[in-house]
């Protein structure tokens, strides 16, 4: 028999027994439609999650007090004291720096008018928007001479102004901060989502104010860098390695006492645990392919006890046990193949609900469908085999006798 | 003359059960010459299925030599076999055995497929074949939309389809009222008339009649002079 007449065979057999035929395909179906779904979720998620890396602002080290690899005895990173605001007006002076922004933050209940919330106020410098790649959309940034004078002014974030109740001519007015009054001297753009806590709602004044107001100390949790270029990265991590070395008294062989952190260190990690998620994910997924092609594999037996007659028939005008190998191989085949592309289809349209639910950009990977039909062909194979062999076996004799 | 078209020596079936070997055929000796048209009559139980199915090759003999065409069946492996059935037996049955939910039409183009015989061909041999058994109207038929009478006709053009050596027929009328299996008798003889080589299998001395020659079978043994002993 032709390749054409064995498919012609299978797909007329298909039509036969049309709710059978479903239910059996089902299993590949689900299979199928959860693995492209899940490896579809996962480069959603991978590629969400790098974007609003990305949105933290170009170039950044980030450089916190406290060493990140030594062993349980050390505090959490960035609860030592160890990093001022010195070690990061010292920074600023280096070479491949385009500028350096410290955090002093504190918890402050922030008053404007009859609305208040109690919000993130950061005392911080000039270079905090180029850094964390902000942009104004009111007003101005802090200048340096409201940091050297330490003057009461405040910059808000979009989300703080919005839930302030402030608006685009609210520039120049007052708000009072833990009850001290600030001049709104500008609101900042909106930046979106970057996890779990939004980056529009907080509230930026001069580094020397926080200090000398709400924090009472100089010693900073995060010190933010923005590198020149993304080639000066390791340049300018080494260089300020060795400043705050020689700054803290450090020695060669010394355990620093802070961590200087890259944001493409940071990407790639997080982007490696969430590939390996979807790998994960996808491996779980791909166990219902195992129960699907043992769901074909049962009713392609049950067929082949249904149709012993045929089998006998078959053979007494001619069919060679190939001839009737292949034919219930191709059934076989039929069922995973179509259920393969039937589940791809229900795994796209998930992950496109899925992608527009989660609110990010939907990814297609070809790659996945053709994976994925090749699998479903190798279920279909693997599990089709050993019913077709049975059925090839068949007595001719025992076959016709067969009621 | 030429040599025989089917030669069977001193050939017996033993089935084994497990538990009893039955002996379903004992040293059976049967020569069917080329265009002849025979019967085999026996009893139910007398081993005339499983003399068919030796002759078809379908099955094999426990023991003795069986010739068709020249070659001796012992020494072909399951393909060889199939290969054989597929050009030189054509099967009819009493139970008809078409393929279900497959057109006349399909059905008949089977054995054809078999052969390698490509699908428009095939198809045109088909339709060839039912229309010369009368069915030229009935060509997209299912099996259960046919008659028994239709049915078998249906057998009868896909065994000839494959213009085989030999047709053997098991009971053919066994299913069939008297007037389709008389037509169904009629259309062996004009079969015959064309030089077709058939073997008639009935346990019905009537049917039998038809044949050229009638040979007796019992308890898996000819009878002697081919007749039943009395
Ligand atoms: N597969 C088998 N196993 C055991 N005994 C069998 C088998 N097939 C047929 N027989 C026995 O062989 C004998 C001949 O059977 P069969 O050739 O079918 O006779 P007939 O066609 O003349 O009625 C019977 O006794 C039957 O019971
Ligand atoms: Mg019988």
């Amino acid at each position: 028999m032709s390749l054409r007449d064995l498919l012609r065979l299978a797909v007329s057999r298909l039509g036969t027994g049309k709710l059978r035929t479903g239910l059996t395909m089902l299993g590949i179906i689900i299979g199928v439609a959860s693995v492209v779904a899940l490896v579809s979720v996962g480069q959603g998620a991978t590629e969400g999650i790098n974007s609003r890396l990305e949105g933290l602002g170009t170039n950044l080290l980030t450089i916190n007090p406290g060493f990140s690899t030594s062993g349980a005895t050390r505090g959490a990173l960035g609860s030592a004291t160890t990093l001022t605001i010195e070690d990061a007006s010292a920074i600023s002076a280096l070479p491949d720096i385009a500028g350096v922004a410290p955090e002093l933050s504190s918890q402050q209940l922030v008053v404007a008018g009859s609305q208040n919330e109690t919000t993130t106020v950061i005392g911080t410098t000039p270079a905090y928007p180029l850094v964390y790649a902000y942009t104004m959309w009111q007003g101005s940034f802090l200048n340096q001479a409201s940091v050297d004078h330490s003057l009461r002014a405040a910059v808000l974030g979009n989300t703080t102004a919005t839930n302030l109740g402030l608006t685009a001519s609210s520039i120049g007015s007052t708000i009072y901060i833990s009850g001290l009054p600030f001049e709104i001297v500008g609101i900042m753009q909106p930046k979106g989502g970057s996890g779990f806590v939004s980056p529009d709602d907080e509230v930026l004044i001069p580094v020397t104010t926080a200090r000398d107001l709400f924090v009472g100390s100089d010693s900073v949790r995060t010190v933010g860098v923005s590198v020149t270029t993304q080639a000066a990265m390791n340049t300018a991590n080494a260089e300020i390695t060795a400043l705050l070395d020689q700054r803290h008294g450090i020695g060669a062989g010394g355990t620093p006492d802070f961590t200087i952190t890259s944001q493409t260190q940071l990407l790639s990690t997080v982007s490696s645990v969430s590939t390996l998620l979807t790998v994960l994910l996808a491996g779980i997924a791909s166990i219902s392919l195992i129960v699907g092609g043992i769901g074909i594999m049962n009713i392609m037996l049950v067929s082949v006890r249904e149709r012993t007659r045929e089998i006998g028939i078959r053979k007494a005008i001619g069919a060679r046990g190939r001839d009737i190998l292949l034919q219930f191989l191709f059934e076989a085949l039929m069922l995973s193949v179509a259920g393969g592309i039937v589940g791809i289809v229900v795994g796209v349209l998930a992950s496109g609900v899925i992608a527009v639910i989660a609110g990010w950009a939907f990814t297609f990977n070809p790659f996945t469908v053709v994976v994925s039909v090749v699998f479903s062909l190798i279920v279909g194979i693997v599990f089709g085999v050993w019913p077709a062999s049975q059925a090839a076996r068949l007595d001719p004799v025992v076959a016709l006798r067969y009621e | 003359m030429s040599e025989p078209i089917l030669q069977l020596e001193r050939v017996s079936r033993i089935y084994d059960t497990g538990k009893v070997l039955v002996p379903a055929l004992q040293d059976v000796d049967l020569t069917v010459d080329r265009g002849e048209f025979l019967a085999i009559v026996g009893p139910s139980g007398s081993g005339k299925s499983t003399m068919m199915h030796i002759l078809g090759c379908l099955d094999r003999p426990t023991s003795g030599r069986y010739v068709l065409d020249g070659t001796p069946v012992e020494e072909l492996d399951d393909d060889a076999l199939a290969a054989v059935r597929s050009r030189s037996i054509g099967f009819i049955f009493q139970s008809y055995n078409l393929l279900p939910r497959t057109s006349a039409l399909e059905n008949v183009a089977t054995p054809l497929a078999y052969q390698g015989v490509p699908r428009r061909e095939r198809l045109e041999r088909a339709r060839a074949a039912l229309t010369l058994l009368g069915l030229g109207d009935r060509l997209d038929h299912e099996p259960t939309e046919l008659s028994g009478g239709q049915q078998q006709r249906v057998g009868i053009a896909r065994a000839l389809v494959t213009e085989p050596a030999v047709l053997l027929a098991d009971e053919p009328t066994g299913n069939l009222d008297s007037h389709a299996g008389a037509e169904v008798i009629e259309l062996f003889r004009q079969l015959h008339a064309t030089g077709r080589t058939i073997v008639l299998i009935t346990h019905d001395l009537e049917v039998a009649e038809a044949a050229d020659r009638q040979v007796h079978i019992r308890d898996g043994r000819i009878a002697p002079d081919g007749r039943i002993a009395a």
